[in-house]
């Protein structure tokens, strides 16, 4: 017994002592040295996205630039980002500078979890004509879009010839007629893909509004919600008549993007509205994929200026770091001509500095297509910037699952989504 | 004489069929799960599906085990699963063992206490628990994830414990105490290394669930070097790409030390039953 | 270490007759037992759980810095809310259906895989199968399972070579199949719990009893409603607690699958407290709901503490 006692003994003593030594190990690790260098944590979901190391080369470089200054990059799975960055603003430990999507800027904001930029540009002096573009809430700016990604229309050329479309379809009735004919043309083949997955709802902004914005179109009227408004409402039967026509590929009320991107990869849909960023993914997973990108279609008759949409990998500072001037002197660092050009060029989007060129020496010829018609249209994403905007979206994409099913009208969607949102939108 | 040996024939043929059905059942997804990891990206949505495809290849496996970080993810899950498990049986132990052998004032408060505190939703819990956390210095620690996934753990094994306790006759331990031995000598002689099949059962899930657990791993860490499998699993799922063959890869690997784990411990499973420990 | 508490408390004990034994230390046995317990579940659980009763009862928790007292109002909005009530009857088909197949087929495959007729290589080979889906993370479990299902996927595939569909099934987009889908893969990755237990249990029934009961003559399944099930019960009774509680926190399998639709028909009180808090950005109503997840918790587990008195 006595010896029964003493093995315990010990196994709790190594085991308390294994702990214990974990612990110290742990605690050594952190906080600034005392020589005044500073180390900011940036909290992103690119790295993973990027060719293995590109991302930390261009990190090398500023630290190269600004020895005083360390970039530990923190990197979480891009579904769990928004929750992570809540969660932390929560207790005050944000890390110093955040990767942001447009749709999550307003609620951190008003969260007073990110800063004002506009302040720290002030202060530095910086010049910020040279950004394309910057999001707001209540006149001052919390994210800066360091490279953004549109979302052309993806067509694939052999499944068009083969349903006998004789050119891709550049507006809403001649891309219904395309969309049943490629659906008419056997197997299990359909015209178009629509994910409207609730989890991550962004089919909404991608996937439906775009071709209201397309078509010119705007889904508020002054910062208000303007659904029951008749481009809206001409979107959304359009949408209804493609589902009504049979023509979009099955599971649609549960599908996420990737599933999407998928499918036209292996030529079981025909076309559908994606991010560019995807066309390396398309060429590396289907290398002998005969496809091509063009503007949306408009509505007919339609001659104005198209709306784009895109997404961005914007960047935003913390409100409780310490270091905010070298957190902006970072965030400019990337938003420089040359590391814009560089980061927008190996992420295969567009730089978010008007005066930075992507390099298409070596990119695929339809990234300079998709450039053009960035450049005839203009980037359009009316959900950047709202509040609580994945919620809009949710919110939408059931009314529309409803109109899909059939369990609803267009006209009591719309006016059902007007009623939900403006009870967010204030 | 016939008649009995035809109707054993009979049970066993039933009994194998069953067995088979059910392995169709619970094996054909992972054999899905596992023909995924060898195939290249594009081949995962190929339609009509098959099994083995043209770009067969072990790429996706040596994308994982050549990468540093990845690797890092498994020592990780190591550690922390390990340190759970011994601690979590530890304690559990002690503590199942005064439910069910001890009566005293405020034993159902305590256990129904122990019962309802897991009630809550986790994804409630996460931001008042990150705070705490935070506030005692163990976040991104190794403690820290270790004591968080116990808190998961302990009220399972606790009521699992106990329940194997229970299902022990109480004349074992009355007779050691017969022979003037304390409370403390009966658990550890005699009721632990006859509860050892159970005990094993509740150590195999309590590592399971440490090794699987997802949410806080991912909340109580930020860096690589404390970060688990499932967050690397997690990972590979990108905003614009699916990494699908090395997700899978990466769950094949994961799953094979927890594998390994279950058959050696399997051999005692089957153990308690020939060990003769229960004779009441 | 407080590990040490009941050690010195007993130690002591032999040098001493028994019987002189000071009662209060006697008494105090048990709650050493269960002192490292206590402190961990109440510094690391309890405390976090009253915050978040106390967040049920404020307004604009967390996102905003000055939140106030709101009474029962959030409370209120939860109970009157059409999709808490719907995630409410979700969960209840969900989590009882999981566990009464959980227990079935685990209880079924246990039996089979102790059973005598077999030899010790059969059993070790189909013990190793049907411990498969215990081994991945939630995460894969979605995933394979969505390549599984998908309507273009393997599952529709095999259906409709052999002729059983004509056309392929929406698994998890049809809002008349998706709670039954999500609820089939909660089932597949759940019942080796139930297994591995219960066969650890079955070694535990002494085989004297089987054989008394063979001695006077009884079939088969006399046997296993007196014997087996009888000697299995409080193990049942705590792994039937145990899945409930567990399967209604199952939030990735659901997220991942189908997100809580098509059309809410897959809504948890897990999607909808979620989407209340990462989404909405209501912390106040999704602790609210969180409580009152709590508190019908609480009826289980006063049942279970009942049948644990009972024994």
């Amino acid at each position: 017994m006595l010896f029964r006692a003493t093995r315990l003994k010990r196994l709790i003593g190594a085991v308390t002592a294994a702990t214990m030594v974990t612990f110290v190990a742990a605690c050594g690790s952190g906080e600034d040295a005392s020589d005044g260098t500073v180390t900011l944590e940036f909290a992103q979901w690119w790295g993973a996205e990027l060719p293995a190391g590109e991302f930390d080369k261009i990190i090398n470089d500023f630290t190269t630039e600004n020895p005083n200054i360390k970039v530990k990059l923190l990197s979480a799975p891009y579904a769990s980002t928004k929750q992570q960055l809540l969660t932390g603003a929560a207790s005050k430990t944000l890390p110093d500078v955040v990767g942001l999507d447009g749709a999550w800027v307003n609620d951190f904001a008003k969260q007073g979890a990110i800063t004002d930029l506009s302040k720290l540009m002030t202060d530095a002096n910086y010049d910020a004509s040279e950004l394309a573009s910057q999001v707001q809430v209540d006149g001052k700016t919390y994210m800066i879009p360091v490279v953004n990604f549109v979302y052309p229309l993806f067509v694939n050329k052999d499944l068009l010839t083969k349903a006998g479309v004789p050119s891709t379809p550049t507006t809403r009735t001649e891309f219904l007629d395309a969309a049943k004919k490629i659906s008419a043309s056997g197997g299990d083949v359909k015209g178009w893909v629509l994910p409207l997955d609730t989890a991550v709802p962004n089919g909404v902004q991608n996937d439906v509004m775009s071709w209201l914005w397309a078509s010119g179109g705007s889904m508020l009227a002054d910062g208000k919600p303007n659904l029951t408004s008749a481009p809206v409402k001409s979107t959304i039967e359009y949408v209804k008549s493609l589902n009504d026509a049979g023509v979009i590929a099955p599971g649609s009320l549960t599908m996420k993007e990737q599933d999407k991107v998928e499918k036209f990869t292996n030529g079981q849909v025909g076309m559908m509205i994606d991010s560019l960023a995807h066309i390396n993914l398309i060429k590396k997973n289907k290398p002998d994929l005969n496809f091509e990108v063009a503007a949306l279609p408009a509505e007919d008759g339609f001659t104005g200026q198209r709306g784009i949409p895109y997404a961005s990998w914007g960047i935003g500072i913390s409100n409780s770091t310490k270091h905010k001037a070298e957190a902006f002197k970072f965030v400019s660092y990337l938003m420089s001509q040359q590391t814009n050009a560089k980061l927008s060029t190996i992420a295969n989007g567009f730089p978010g500095n008007k005066t930075a060129e992507p390099d298409f020496g070596n990119s695929d010829p339809l990234f300079k297509t998709a450039f053009d018609i960035y450049q005839q249209g203009y980037p359009a994403n009316e959900f950047v910037g709202l509040p609580k905007s994945e919620d809009l979206m949710r919110s939408f994409a059931e009314q529309l699952q409803l109109v899909l099913t059939g369990k609803s009208s267009v006209d009591d969607a719309l006016a059902k989504s007007q009623e939900n949102w403006s009870s967010v939108i204030e | 004489m016939a008649t009995v040996k035809t109707r054993r024939t009979l049970a066993k043929a039933g009994v194998v069929t069953g067995l088979v059905i059910g392995g169709l059942f619970a094996g054909l997804p992972v054999l899905w799960l596992l023909s995924t990891s060898f195939k290249s990206n594009g081949e995962v949505f190929q339609n009509p599906p098959s099994l083995i495809t043209e770009g067969f290849s072990f790429d996706a496996y040596r994308a994982i085990l050549g990468n540093a970080a990845q690797l890092r993810f498994f020592l990780n899950s190591y550690i922390v699963a390990f340190a759970v498990t011994i601690l979590t049986l530890l304690v559990a132990v002690l503590a199942g063992y005064a439910f069910s052998r001890f009566t005293f004032p405020f034993k159902k408060t305590i256990n129904a206490m122990i019962v309802s505190v897991q009630a809550v939703p986790p994804i409630t819990l996460v931001i008042p628990y990150f705070g705490l956390i935070v506030a005692l210095g163990l976040y991104d620690t190794y403690l820290g994830l270790i004591l968080t996934h116990m808190v998961f753990t302990l009220p399972y094994a606790i009521i699992m414990v106990t329940a194997y306790l229970n299902t022990l006759p109480r004349e074992l331990d009355e007779s050691v105490k017969v022979d003037g031995g304390s409370s403390w000598t009966a658990l550890w002689r005699i009721l632990v290394p006859t509860a050892v099949p159970g005990l094993i059962a509740v150590g195999v899930y309590t590592f399971m669930i440490s090794w699987n657990e997802y949410l806080f791993a991912l909340t109580l860490t930020r860096t690589d070097e404390m970060r688990t499998v499932p967050i690397g699993i997690q990972l590979l799922m990108g905003q614009h790409s699916y990494e699908w063959n090395q997700m899978m890869a990466m769950s094949v690997l994961g799953s094979i030390p927890v594998l390994l784990l279950f058959l050696f411990f399997q051999r005692r499973f089957i153990g308690g039953l020939t060990a003769g420990a229960v004779k009441a | 270490m407080t590990l040490t508490a009941p050690e010195t408390s007993t130690r002591a004990a032999p040098a001493v007759p028994g019987r002189s034994r000071s009662t209060l230390a006697r008494r105090l046995v048990p709650y050493g037992y269960l002192s490292p317990t206590v402190l961990l579940i109440v510094v690391l659980m309890v405390v976090p759980i009253v915050m978040v009763i106390g967040y049920s009862f404020r307004d604009n928790v967390i996102v905003q810095e000055n939140s106030v007292f709101a009474g029962f109002a959030n409370y209120t909005k939860v109970l009157t809310d059409e999709s808490f009530l719907a995630a409410l009857k979700n969960t209840g088909v969900f989590i009882s259906v999981s566990t009464l197949a959980h227990l079935v087929l685990g209880l079924t495959f246990a039996m089979m895989l102790n059973s005598p007729l077999l030899g010790g290589v059969t059993k070790a080979i189909f013990r190793i199968v049907y411990i498969l889906p215990w081994l991945f993370t939630i995460a894969v479990i979605a995933v394979i399972w969505r390549l599984l299902l998908d309507p273009a996927g393997v599952v529709n595939h095999v259906l409709q070579t052999l002729g059983l569909i004509q056309e392929g099934v929406n698994w998890f987009s049809d809002p008349g199949m998706a709670l039954w889908a999500v609820t089939f893969v909660n089932i597949w990755a759940g019942y080796p719990f139930f297994m591995i237990s219960l066969l650890a249990a079955l070694q535990g029934i002494p085989n004297d009893l089987y054989e008394a009961a063979a001695v006077d003559g009884t079939n088969w399944f006399q046997r296993f409603f007196h014997v087996t099930l009888p000697q299995l019960r409080p193990v049942i009774i705590s792994m039937a607690v145990l899945d409930l509680i567990w399967t209604s926190h199952q939030f990735a399998l659901i997220w991942m699958t189908t997100g809580g639709g098509p059309l809410n028909a897959t809504e948890m009180l897990s999607t909808f407290t979620y989407k209340q808090a990462f989404s909405e950005y209501e912390f106040a109503t999704a602790s609210a709901a969180a409580v009152i997840v709590l508190l019908l918790t609480m009826v289980l587990a006063f049942f279970y503490v009942r049948s644990q008195r009972e024994r």
